[in-house]
């Protein structure tokens, strides 16, 4: 029997003041006219909460650049839903901040992009990193669970010891550092954000002596970077198992990049319900149980725990979003992520940000784009 | 990590609550997921209001089982507590 998704990520807008090189949204952005109306927001809550979701992750863009947000909380809340804020945190004042935990908000994740000021406002491509100081502070003063988000790569794995210890001092109850994941734009800018295999392993040993001094103080969840891997992860939790995610326009997607995959149709939240959408659509059967595995997933023991990684990797880079995920080292494709392996560990690219302009590729509002 | 003291009051920590999801089943929601308990450690749970001490919440689970010898049952309470707190799911 089908299970019910137990969480929603909704992309609420895509527009946002941050610029990071590593954004997980498409490359092809939704403008602010195609977003959904609050009313059209809350009455998704409202089908999630009877498909049995229980987590609602309220995401962008930035989501604060939504001005209704306190509403979308409240109709949240009453649609029964547990609501994180996933933020920047730009754009976020205290009485704001009181007006969403008054509404109902429960946990507040804050991003940052590195413990030195100059080199975080340089990924962000804005200059954010004093304010989400001063706002972690005031988070602190108010009763709802706080995590400080870190996406790690080459530009900020020799600094991982101080932005622990950046998050230690402002407080929050979890550290997620995460390490970036090779879709979109971050794809793009994979020769800059890559990290060697000293650092990644480097990194794991600052994460487990950081974990054992922090234990009951501050949980640290560390996501490793999956090209370093012998196995993928199990994207999503398995294609169409436990997540739906919205975009802004209501466009429903089992991930954040499925937007790539070629031939695909995803439904919208304005033409049908969204437990039809999880049941039934085409998108969310594409890949969902193991009817479409190749070789070697198809009699692999690991199959119900990796569901053969992630599609959109698989056809990032090899072209087949049918194939085993490249990163696994059992797939026939492997090749193509040593490639990009050897390139770092033979200094083919450059190992630090140059001091003129290095060539990030930045992330666009799509508020701000051209027609 | 020390065991909790015996006079700390635990309570679930900010961001956790209870929620009756589908009509029957309580659940404890917290930021990364929610926990279907039952038995002992529901019983636990529930009692973690921040008035309570650890030392009731172990002398009411006593009076409760009482074939349970004593020694063990604080000794689960104390682990049981401890392994929620590095969750962050119950402060004290």
């Amino acid at each position: 029997m089908l299970p019910n998704p137990l969480a929603l990520i909704t992309e609420i807008t895509h527009r946002c003041p941050l610029h990071c090189v590593y954004c997980s949204n498409p490359l092809e952005m939704q403008k602010a006219a195609a977003e959904l109306s609050t009313e059209e927001w809350v009455r998704v809550f409202r089908e999630a909460g009877k498909l049995g979701v229980l987590h609602l992750h309220l995401t962008g863009g930035e989501p604060l650049a939504r001005t209704d947000l306190t509403e979308l909380i409240s109709g949240a809340r009453t649609a029964g839903l547990y609501v994180n804020l996933i933020t920047s945190g730009i754009g976020l004042s205290e009485a704001r901040l009181a007006a969403l935990v008054e509404a109902g908000l429960e946990h507040i994740q804050l991003s940052f992009q590195d413990s030195r000021e100059a080199e975080a406002n340089e990924i962000a491509g804005t200059r954010g990193h004093a304010y989400k100081l001063q706002l972690s502070r005031l988070i602190r003063q108010f009763k709802i669970a706080f995590t400080i988000n870190v996406v790690v790569h080459r530009q900020n794995l020799d600094h991982l010891a101080d932005i622990i210890t950046m998050a230690e001092e402002l407080g929050p109850d979890r550290l997620e550092i995460a390490n970036v994941q090779y879709y979109g734009w971050a794809l793009r800018n994979r020769d800059l954000l890559l990290p060697t295999r000293q650092q990644v392993e480097q990194s794991q040993q600052t994460v487990a002596a950081a974990e054992e001094r922090l234990r009951g103080r501050m949980r640290i969840d560390f996501t490793a970077p999956d090209y370093y891997a012998r196995y993928p992860k199990a994207c999503m939790g398995g294609w169409g198992r436990r997540l739906l995610l919205l975009d802004p326009a209501g466009q429903v997607l089992p991930c954040h990049a499925a937007g790539v995959l070629p031939g695909m149709r995803f439904d919208n939240v304005r033409e049908h319900p969204l437990d039809w959408i999880w049941r039934e659509s085409a998108a969310f059967q594409r890949f969902r149980g193991e009817d479409w595995m190749p070789e070697p997933c198809r009699s692999c023991e690991r199959r119900t725990e990796d569901f053969g990684g992630c599609r959109c990797q698989a056809f990032l880079l090899t072209g087949d979003a049918a194939a085993t995920d490249p990163v696994c080292t059992l797939a026939p494709t492997h090749g193509v992520v040593e490639q990009a392996l050897n390139q770092i560990s033979a200094g083919a690219v450059p190992s630090s940000i140059p001091p003129v302009p290095a060539n990030w590729i930045y992330r666009p509002n799509p508020g701000a784009m051209s027609e | 990590m020390p065991a909790p003291d015996p006079n700390s009051k635990p309570r679930l920590a900010a961001g956790c609550r209870w929620a009756e999801a589908n009509g029957s089943e309580r659940m404890l929601m917290f930021p990364e997921g929610a926990l279907r308990l039952q038995g002992t450690g529901r019983e636990i749970l529930e009692r973690c209001d921040g008035q309570r001490s650890v030392q009731q919440i172990v002398d009411e689970m006593q009076a409760q089982y009482k074939t349970g010898e004593s020694g063990r049952i604080e000794q689960e309470v104390s682990k049981f507590l401890e392994s929620l707190q590095q969750k962050r799911i119950v402060d004290f």
